[in-house]
C-alpha cells in the first residue's frame, strides 16, 4: 500500500505540466478520470449513462448514483513573438460537475439521468494585456441533461439511447481599439441558449473479462439568439456603437465517436486495463460568427475563422483493487490540438496535450465509495499566430485538476 | 486518508507556479548602439497633431527605436524636450490639435480636429546636447546650411530653423551646420529619415509656395550628410520616402465631393452656360471648380477637377460649405474656384511622384555606397494604405478612422510611430544580424476620441 501511494505520488509529480485540446472537457466521473478518462467500455456505475448508454444496462445494482466535482486550474503563459513581456492567465478555478442516477426496473433494462458539463471554457487574461483586442476574459459553460434508456440482451449486448438537452451560457469581454481619454473601448457579450442532441451507444461483452463499447454523441448547435452586446466607447462614437445592442452567436458543440475496449483479469477481476479512442468532429467549428441586430457602419456581422480540424484522442487506463476497502487507478492520454497554427487564438489557447491521471476509491461500506482523482495535463509548448488579427506568440500551458466524488450502488 | 490529504496539499502548492517560456534573446549583432543618433525632419522629431509637444516627443519614432536599442546595450538617448503638452511658441507656430466638436458656418456640430489651447513652451536654447537631431521642416540640404541653428537668422530673411535653434550646440556661430553636430556626438549608430520635405513642402502648399529640390542637390546633400555621419565609423539605417500624395492630408477630401441637388445643379448649369463655361453638373457628387491660369476663357481662369487630382486638408471648409468655394459664390453668383494652394493638379502630382522616385533611387544608391541598412518606408506606407493589422488593431492611411495618422493628416500618431519604429528595427536586424525586439504596438494610443 505504502509503495503504491508513493508510486502514485511520484507519477503525479513527475508529470510537469494542460484542458482538452479545444473547449471540450473530459471530466465526467472521478473513477474514469483516474483511469485516463476512459469509459466507453465500462459499466461500473451510473456514469455509463454518459460514457456509453449501451453500458448502463450492465450495471449490476438496482440503483446507482454518482456525483462529483473537479477543481480545474489552468496555468497558461504567453510570450508574444518578437516583443518583450509575457502574459499569464489569471488564476481561476473552473468546476466541472457531474451527477448520474440510474435505476433498473428489470434485470435487463436501465433508465437514468445524466447531468454534466462536457463543454466549457473559462479564462481571463486581464484587461490590459497585449491580446486584449482579441479577448480579455471568457466564460463559456454548457450543462447537459440526458435522460437515457438502456437495454441488454443476454448479458452480451447492451444498447442505449439518451436524449441530450444542452444549456449553455457565455460571457465575454474584449477591448476595442478605439480610444477615449479613459482608454480603450470595450465589448461585453453575454447570453444563454439551449438545444437538443442525442447520445447513443452499444456495448458488447464477447468473452469472459472482455468488454467493447462504441458510442456516439451528436453535435449540438448552441445558437445564442439576441445575446446582450454592450459597447462602451467614447461618447463621440456612440451612434456608431449603440450601447445596448443584441447579437446572435453560434458555437457548435462537436460530435464525439468513442471506441473503448477493456479487459478484467486476476483474482476476483482485481485488475482492469482499458483503451479508449475518441474521435472528435471538431471540423464543425468553422468560424465564430457575431451577427449584431442593430447594424451600423462600424458594427456588423463578423466571422472570425476557427477552422478546427478533426482529432482523435487516445486514452489508456488501469484499475487495481487493492482490497475491499481501496481501489487505485492510473491512466494517461494524448489529446492533439484541433487548432492549426495559423488560427491559434488566445480565446482558446489550444496545445497538444498529454494527460496523466491517478485516482483512488475508498469504500467505507459496501456499495458506497468516495472517489478522488487527479488529472495533470501538460501542453506542448506551441508557437502560433491568429492570422486574421496578426496576433503571434508562444503558448505554454498546464492544467491541474484534483476532484472528488461519491458513488453509491445498491 | 492522511496520505491522500498530503498528496492533494502537495499538488496545491505545486500548481502555484507559472509556466515558463524563454524570453526572446536580444543581441546587437555586428552593430554598436552605445551612441545612437537620429536625423531627419518632423517625422523623426516627433511632430504629431500639428505640433511638437512633450508626449509626442516621448512617442517619437526616434525615441521608440532608441528604447528598443537600449535592450541591446544601447546608450542614453537625449531629446530636446518641450515642457508643454501644447507645443512650442514662436512666430508662425501652430497650436496642437485634438479631436473635439466644431460648429461650422451652417451651425452643424461635428467631430473635427480643434486647437488645443494652453501655455506653450517659449522658444529658447535648451543648453544641452541631444541625440535626436531631427528638425521639423528641414530638407536634405538644410543639413549643410550654415547658420541653420543661429538665432540671429530667425528674423527675416529667415535662414534658420526655430526647432534647431533650440538645441544647436553653436547657436551664435553663423557658419555652423547640422552636419557639424555629428563629430561632437561621435555616433556609433544612426537612423535617418530625411528628404520627405524636399517634396512635401511643395505639396503642402499646393505646389505654389515652395519648390521641389533638384535631384542633383538632393544627391549632394544626402551624400554629404551620410559622409559626415559615417566619418567616425558609424553604422546605421536610412529610410526612403513614401508616396506623400497618399497621406490623409491629400486623400481625405475627394475631388468630386461637391454634392448638389437637381435644382442646384440646374441653376449652376444655367450660370455656367451664361458664362460660356463648358462644365456640366448633375444631381449627386460633382468635381470641384479650381483655378486654372492657362484657361483659354477670357474672364474665368477655372476648370473642373479631374479624377486623381487632390484637395488639401488645409482648405477652409467653411468657404466651401457657405461661400461656394469650388463652385459658385452664392452672393455674387460668380464662379468661385478653389485657389491653387489647396489643390494638387495632375502636373503637380507628376512632379512629386517623379521626384520621389528619383530620390528613392538616390537613397538606395547611397545606402549601398555607405553600406547602410535601408528602411523601405515607401513600400511600408503602400502596405499601410491597403491596411495592416497588428494584435487585432486594424490600421490604414485614412484620416482619423485609419488609426495610424495624427490629426494633422501628415504625421503619425503614437501607434503609427510604433509601427514605423518596428520597420526600422526590422531593417536594423536584417542588416546587422541583431535581434532587437519590436515595440509593443498595443502600448501606444491611436487617435483619442472625445
Amino acid at each position: 500500500m505504502r509503495r503504491f501511494t508513493t508510486l502514485l505520488l511520484f507519477l503525479c509529480l513527475a508529470a510537469t505540466t494542460a484542458f482538452s485540446g479545444g473547449y471540450q472537457v473530459g471530466l465526467h466521473s472521478m473513477r474514469n478520470i483516474g483511469m485516463g478518462l476512459i469509459g466507453t467500455s465500462l459499466s461500473y456505475d451510473a456514469s455509463s449513462l454518459f460514457y456509453n448508454p449501451g453500458g448502463a444496462a450492465f450495471v449490476n445494482d438496482k440503483w446507482s448514483f454518482s456525483g462529483g466535482v473537479s477543481f480545474l486550474m489552468a496555468r497558461t503563459t504567453f510570450q508574444p513573438s518578437n516583443v518583450m513581456g509575457q502574459a499569464n492567465l489569471e488564476h481561476q478555478i473552473n468546476t466541472p460537475l457531474y451527477f448520474y442516477a440510474a435505476f433498473k426496473p428489470t434485470a435487463n433494462l436501465s433508465v437514468g439521468l445524466a447531468i454534466n458539463t462536457p463543454y466549457g471554457n473559462g479564462l481571463s487574461w486581464g484587461e490590459e494585456w497585449q491580446g486584449r483586442y482579441l479577448i480579455q476574459d471568457l466564460s463559456f459553460k454548457a450543462f447537459t441533461f440526458q435522460p437515457t434508456i438502456s437495454y441488454k440482451f443476454k448479458n452480451i449486448v447492451g444498447i442505449g439511447l439518451g436524449l441530450v438537452y444542452a444549456y449553455g451560457s457565455v460571457d465575454m469581454n474584449k477591448a476595442i481599439p478605439l480610444q477615449g481619454v479613459d482608454g480603450d473601448g470595450t465589448l461585453n457579450v453575454n447570453g444563454s441558449t439551449g438545444n437538443f442532441g442525442f447520445n447513443a451507444g452499444i456495448m458488447v461483452h464477447p468473452d469472459k473479462g472482455w468488454s467493447l463499447g462504441l458510442s456516439y454523441r451528436s453535435k449540438i448547435e448552441m445558437s445564442v439568439a439576441g445575446a446582450n452586446a454592450t459597447f462602451t466607447v467614447p461618447q463621440s462614437l456612440s451612434t456608431n456603437f449603440p450601447a445596448s445592442n443584441k447579437v446572435d452567436v453560434m458555437l457548435p458543440l462537436p460530435a464525439n465517436l468513442d471506441f473503448g475496449a477493456s479487459y478484467e483479469f486476476g483474482k476476483d477481476n482485481q485488475w482492469m486495463i482499458g483503451l479508449n479512442l475518441c474521435y472528435v468532429f471538431w471540423s464543425t467549428y468553422d468560424s465564430l460568427v457575431f451577427d449584431f441586430e442593430t447594424k451600423t457602419p462600424a458594427v456588423n456581422r463578423t466571422a472570425s475563422p476557427a477552422l478546427y480540424i478533426d482529432q482523435m484522442i487516445v486514452r489508456l487506463g488501469a484499475q487495481y483493487k487493492i482490497n475491499d476497502l481501496i481501489t487505485a487507478r492510473i491512466g494517461g492520454y494524448y489529446d492533439p490540438s484541433p487548432v492549426s497554427s495559423s488560427y491559434l487564438n488566445p480565446q482558446t489557447p489550444s496545445t497538444n496535450q498529454i494527460g496523466m491521471t491517478c485516482g483512488i476509491s475508498v469504500y467505507p461500506t459496501k456499495g458506497l465509495s468516495i472517489d478522488a482523482a487527479f488529472l495533470y495535463i501538460r501542453g506542448t509548448e506551441r508557437n502560433g499566430t491568429f492570422s486574421p488579427d496578426n496576433f503571434a506568440g508562444t503558448y505554454n500551458n498546464a492544467v491541474y485538476s484534483p476532484g472528488i466524488g461519491l458513488t453509491y450502488n445498491f | 486518508m492522511k496520505k491522500i490529504l498530503f498528496i492533494i496539499l502537495s499538488l496545491a502548492i505545486f500548481t502555484a507556479c507559472e509556466r515558463k517560456i524563454d524570453e526572446p534573446s536580444v543581441t546587437n549583432g555586428s552593430a554598436d548602439f552605445t551612441r545612437f543618433v537620429t536625423i531627419g525632419n518632423s517625422m523623426m522629431a516627433g511632430i504629431a497633431d500639428a505640433a511638437l509637444y512633450n508626449s509626442s516627443q516621448k512617442n517619437s519614432i526616434s525615441n521608440l527605436i532608441a528604447e528598443q536599442l537600449k535592450l541591446a546595450n544601447g546608450g542614453n538617448f537625449v531629446q530636446p524636450m518641450i515642457n508643454s503638452e501644447y507645443g512650442l511658441e514662436f512666430p508662425g507656430s501652430r497650436p496642437r490639435m485634438v479631436l473635439g466638436y466644431a460648429v461650422d458656418c451652417k451651425g452643424v456640430t461635428s467631430l473635427a480636429p480643434v486647437p488645443y489651447i494652453g501655455t506653450r513652451d517659449p522658444l529658447a536654447p535648451i543648453g544641452y546636447q541631444v541625440n535626436n537631431l531631427a528638425i521639423p521642416g528641414a530638407k536634405s540640404f538644410h543639413m549643410l546650411a550654415p547658420g541653420y541653428g543661429n538665432g540671429a537668422f530667425l528674423a527675416p530673411p529667415v535662414r534658420a530653423n526655430p526647432y534647431y535653434f533650440r538645441f544647436c550646440t553653436e547657436p551664435t556661430n553663423p557658419d555652423f551646420m547640422v552636419v557639424n553636430e555629428f563629430a561632437k556626438l561621435n555616433p556609433t549608430f544612426f537612423a535617418s529619415w530625411l528628404g520627405d520635405n524636399d517634396v512635401l513642402s511643395y505639396a503642402l502648399t499646393g505646389g505654389v509656395g515652395d519648390s521641389i529640390t533638384s535631384p542633383a542637390l538632393f544627391q549632394m546633400a544626402m551624400g554629404g550628410v551620410l559622409q559626415a555621419l559615417t566619418a567616425g565609423g558609424s553604422k546605421g539605417v536610412i529610410a526612403n520616402i513614401p508616396d506623400i500624395t497618399a497621406i490623409p492630408f491629400f486623400t481625405t477630401i475627394p475631388y468630386n465631393s461637391l454634392v448638389l441637388t437637381q435644382s442646384q445643379a440646374d441653376s449652376v448649369n444655367m450660370a455656367m452656360a451664361l458664362y460660356q463655361l463648358p462644365f456640366k453638373y448633375t444631381a449627386g457628387p460633382n468635381p470641384f471648380l479650381i483655378a486654372e491660369p492657362n484657361s483659354p476663357h477670357p474672364l474665368f481662369k477655372v476648370r473642373q477637377m479631374q479624377p486623381g487630382e487632390l484637395v488639401l486638408l488645409s482648405i477652409p471648409q467653411d468657404s466651401m460649405k457657405c461661400k461656394g468655394m469650388g463652385i459658385i459664390n452664392p452672393e455674387t453668383f460668380m464662379p468661385y474656384p478653389i485657389p491653387s494652394q489647396y489643390v494638387l493638379t495632375a502636373d503637380e502630382i507628376y512632379n512629386i511622384t517623379t521626384a520621389t522616385a528619383t530620390y528613392n533611387q538616390i537613397i538606395q544608391g547611397l545606402a549601398a555606397t555607405f553600406n547602410l541598412g535601408l528602411v523601405d518606408m515607401n513600400a511600408k506606407f503602400e502596405e499601410l494604405q491597403k491596411g495592416v493589422v497588428w494584435d487585432g488593431i486594424k490600421m490604414n492611411a485614412k484620416f482619423i478612422t485609419g488609426g495610424a495618422f495624427s490629426l494633422d493628416g501628415v504625421h503619425l500618431n503614437p501607434r503609427g510611430c510604433a509601427l514605423a519604429a518596428n520597420y526600422y528595427i526590422d531593417a536594423i536586424n536584417q542588416k546587422y544580424g541583431s535581434t532587437i525586439p519590436h515595440v509593443n504596438i498595443t502600448d501606444y494610443p491611436g487617435v483619442i476620441f472625445p
